[in-house]
């Protein structure tokens, strides 16, 4: 059984309908990649996991459980966390705490010690730069913030939008890299990208969505293949 | 394009649906009389060729049509916002709301002219009320009037929230002004008080020193006054901590208040219920009971964001006054006459009822709730505010129930007005509808911007500069409103952070303000 089975998701903004029956799963310990175009439904289909918007109709399954039923706070809760797209930093707050936000709802001292000790390995540059307020980071060092703030509810599945979003090419690839190590940990991962050559090259699978449905989906090595991806995604002739 | 129309429908039927709201519930009378009051000390001279009445209302409307189109012309994230989409949303607006308020003028105009009453439906609308809401007009033309009139407020609001919105002189004022303050800051004997332990205790000892020994040397007069204060600092904590700290707009805060100072005047007095209560048992009464009128409110209103939200929680206030002025509910709340002899406190049979006994008890209230709001403030709660005010949506990406801590928030806000309710209407032995009118929620307000939201030395200063000031210059009394009003908006020109500000706030402005911060290469975190 996989660890999410999104099936047949309907969600509206208003009359708006942006996810026309959008159906993926993700196994425990992958890396899955969905990919697609600006206005696709990649955003409204993360949000949807995460409850931030209602679908309509369908159904989300996490581990056995349908999500649908349950507010954002519970859902995270339950080990899903969210890098939101632009990153979403409490632009006052300091470093220290953006990462004490994410282990909001947690009561284990000791874990949430652990955690932080960890991100702080992952992220040697947010340690040195701990008591200054988010806003005041680099574009790069608040993806860093982000998704460490994600890795502090000590998650089972990450769900990050586009983490190279506005990122230097190198910098991309070091926040690729980390992504993976952090999965290779045990975390299992949702990607969303429009940098389809990025995602691909790190994900198991892959999805592409165009609006608001799926029109393809395969091994990320064979969609890197795939001629309508080539085209239309990796920009290639 | 359509997000620019749908923001101007949107602006235009709620702020159609608020004004003819407050015109049934006589809101619109009243507030033309005060500004009357105010702007012209009520004499009856005409104004450019208006009746002095009309022209008042002129004025209030004005600004309602204003913040219509501003409301309107709100800015659209992802969308380019030209003058073009700017004036159409608000011109939208406008039109709109003219087309609703126009619509009622003519209705009722018609039923007038008919000879309807309709005082049976609805209390307010007197023949006088309805004859200045027709600005001396027939129906129809103060139909049309109404439409042309809100339509080029409208559009001035649009204009006014263009030229605030995108203008480079506000960054220049802003600008100005923070290198001033830093210069000041930058002033050695400033430094070294601020930044040693030691001195600073020293100083916080002595003023709380003069704090408990003043009530002993100051008279009646300015013991009532520092009490007055105080009681202020009291609404000004609670409404802290919904606008402040969980950053929502509430303006009917009065309300809770209210809700504080009739429970002990109806518990306490002789008359209306002869229940004679012992004051301090309705201290936690007022205060649950305030909590409580919290929450139910706050659960159909935390739904809705900044203006809306504003709105709503003003007909609350306004519901709340309604009702205190009522005729029918005399037997229950004492009515317009209000309720008399409230009871006051005593200890051991010794009676604290007096002038210099209250500023104690006012006291004691101020630093329990200073203490409460801090260690609120530093707690798990504290932090799910912070996580709110800052970015909602992420807040509950955190696992943060949202909703649970914007009601508490209210609920604690509300029950601080409780308490302060309680004590004002104790220490006036008498508390009538009046004391609890627009002007209240609008001055607890007022001090808690001024004085740098979320931050309790900035609302207790902010208190002080609000209700103890015009009490030193009792001459500007009749200007103090306006005074303020002027006062306010500079401060949120130049010192959008208060004069006190958290230490949080004086950081984000510092270091958004020298951008050396900001470093060439970018290498990120140690996997490679
Ligand atoms: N708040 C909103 N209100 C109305 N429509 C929205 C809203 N957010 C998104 N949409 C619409 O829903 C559709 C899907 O948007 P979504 O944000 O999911 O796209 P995306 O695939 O994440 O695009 P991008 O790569 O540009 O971020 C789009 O047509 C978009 O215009
Ligand atoms: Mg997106």
């Amino acid at each position: 059984m996989p660890m999410l089975e999104v099936s047949d998701v309907h969600t509206y903004y208003g009359n708006i309908h942006a996810l026309n029956g959008i159906s993926i799963s993700v196994e425990k310990g992958e890396i899955v990649t969905l990919i697609g175009g600006n206005g696709a439904g990649k955003t409204t289909t993360l949000r949807s996991i995460v409850g931030l918007l209602k679908p309509r109709q369908g159904h989300i399954v996490l581990d056995g459980e349908d999500l649908t039923q349950y507010k954002t706070h519970e859902i995270v809760n339950k080990g899903v966390a969210m890098v939101p797209e632009g990153r979403g930093i409490f632009a006052r707050l300091t470093v220290t705490e953006n990462l004490d936000m994410g282990a909001y709802s947690r009561k284990d001292q000791k874990g949430i010690q652990q955690d932080l000790d960890r991100v702080y390995t992952i992220f040697p540059r947010l340690k040195e730069r701990r008591t200054q307020v988010g806003g005041t980071l680099s574009g790069g060092e608040q993806q860093m913030l982000a998704i460490g703030r994600a890795l502090m509810t000590h998650p089972r599945l990450m769900l990050l939008d586009e983490p190279s979003m506005g990122l230097a090419p190198l910098l991309v690839e070091s926040i690729f890299e980390t992504i993976r190590s952090i999965n290779k940990e045990g975390t299992t991962v949702l990607l969303v990208e429009q940098n389809a050559l990025m995602a691909l090259s790190i994900a198991d699978r892959g999805y592409v969505v165009q609006t608001g449905r799926i029109v393809l989906q395969d091994k990320a090595a064979a969609l890197r293949k795939n001629e309508m991806v080539r085209k239309a995604y990796l920009g290639e002739e | 394009m359509t997000r620019h129309i749908r923001n101007g429908i949107n602006a235009g039927i709620i702020f159609g649906i608020v004004t003819i709201f407050l015109f049934m519930i006589g809101f619109t009378t009243t507030i033309s009389d005060l500004l009357g009051q105010l702007l012209r000390n009520g004499s009856s001279i005409a104004v450019m060729g208006f009746t002095p009445g009309i022209f008042d209302l002129l004025v209030f409307l004005f600004f309602i049509g204003m913040w219509a189109g501003i409301s309107g012309a709100k800015k659209t994230p992802d969308k380019i916002d030209t003058w073009g989409t700017v004036l159409l949303s608000s011109g939208i607006a406008g039109l709109l709301h003219g087309i609703l308020v126009g619509g009622l003028a003519l209705l009722v105009g018609s039923l007038l002219q008919a000879g309807v009453t309709m005082t049976v439906y609805f209390a307010q609308l007197l023949p006088d009320a309805i004859h200045l809401f027709l600005i001396g007009l027939n129906a129809t033309s103060a139909g049309s009037f109404y439409v042309i009139f809100f339509l080029i407020t409208g559009l001035i609001g649009g204009v006014v929230a263009r030229t605030i919105r995108y203008g480079s002189w506000r960054q220049n004022l802003t600008a100005w002004s923070k290198n001033k303050w830093q210069a000041f800051t930058a002033w050695p004997q400033y430094q070294r008080i601020r930044h040693n332990k030691l001195n600073l205790f020293v100083v916080y000892g002595l003023l709380i020193l003069i704090v408990f020994l003043l009530p002993q040397v100051l008279g009646q007069y300015w013991n009532y006054t520092v009490g007055t204060v105080g009681i202020y600092v009291l609404l000004g904590l609670g409404l802290n901590i919904v606008v402040g700290l969980a950053g929502m707009l509430d303006l009917g805060y009065v309300a809770f208040f209210a809700i504080g100072a009739y429970t002990v005047a109806l518990l306490t007095a002789p008359a209306p219920h002869h229940l004679m209560w012992n004051f301090w048992v309705t201290v936690p009464i007022g205060i649950l009971l305030a909590a409580f009128a919290g929450i139910v409110l706050g659960i159909p209103v935390l739904r809705l964001r900044g203006d809306y939200l504003a709105i709503v929680t003003l007909g609350f206030g306004q519901i709340i006054a309604v009702l205190l002025h009522s005729d029918e509910l005399t037997a229950f709340t004492g009515g317009p006459r209000g309720v008399a002899a409230v009871g006051g406190p005593s200890l051991f049979g010794i009676s604290l009822g007096t002038p210099e006994g209250f500023v104690y008890l006012i006291l004691l209230a101020v630093i329990l709730v200073i203490f409460v709001t801090i260690r609120l403030r530093n707690s798990r709660v504290g932090r799910a505010w912070e996580a709110i005010r800052e970015d909602e949506t992420v807040a509950r990406a955190m696992g943060i129930n949202t909703w649970s801590h914007k009601l508490l928030a209210f609920a604690i806000g509300a029950s601080f007005a409780g308490l302060g309710g309680v004590i004002f209407a104790s220490r006036n032995q008498f508390t009538g509808p009046e004391d609890y009118n627009l002007m209240v929620s609008f001055n607890v307000l007022a001090s808690v911007i001024v004085g740098g939201m979320g931050s309790i030395p900035g609302v207790i200063g902010g208190a002080f500069t609000l209700k103890g000031l015009p009490e030193v210059l009792r001459e500007l009394e009749n200007y103090r409103v306006l005074a303020f009003g002027a006062l306010l908006v500079v401060m949120m020109l130049i010192r959008p952070e208060g004069l006190l500000p958290t230490s949080r706030r004086k950081m984000e402005i510092k270091e958004l303000h020298d951008p050396d911060g900001k470093e060439a290469g970018e290498t990120p975190g140690g996997k490679s």
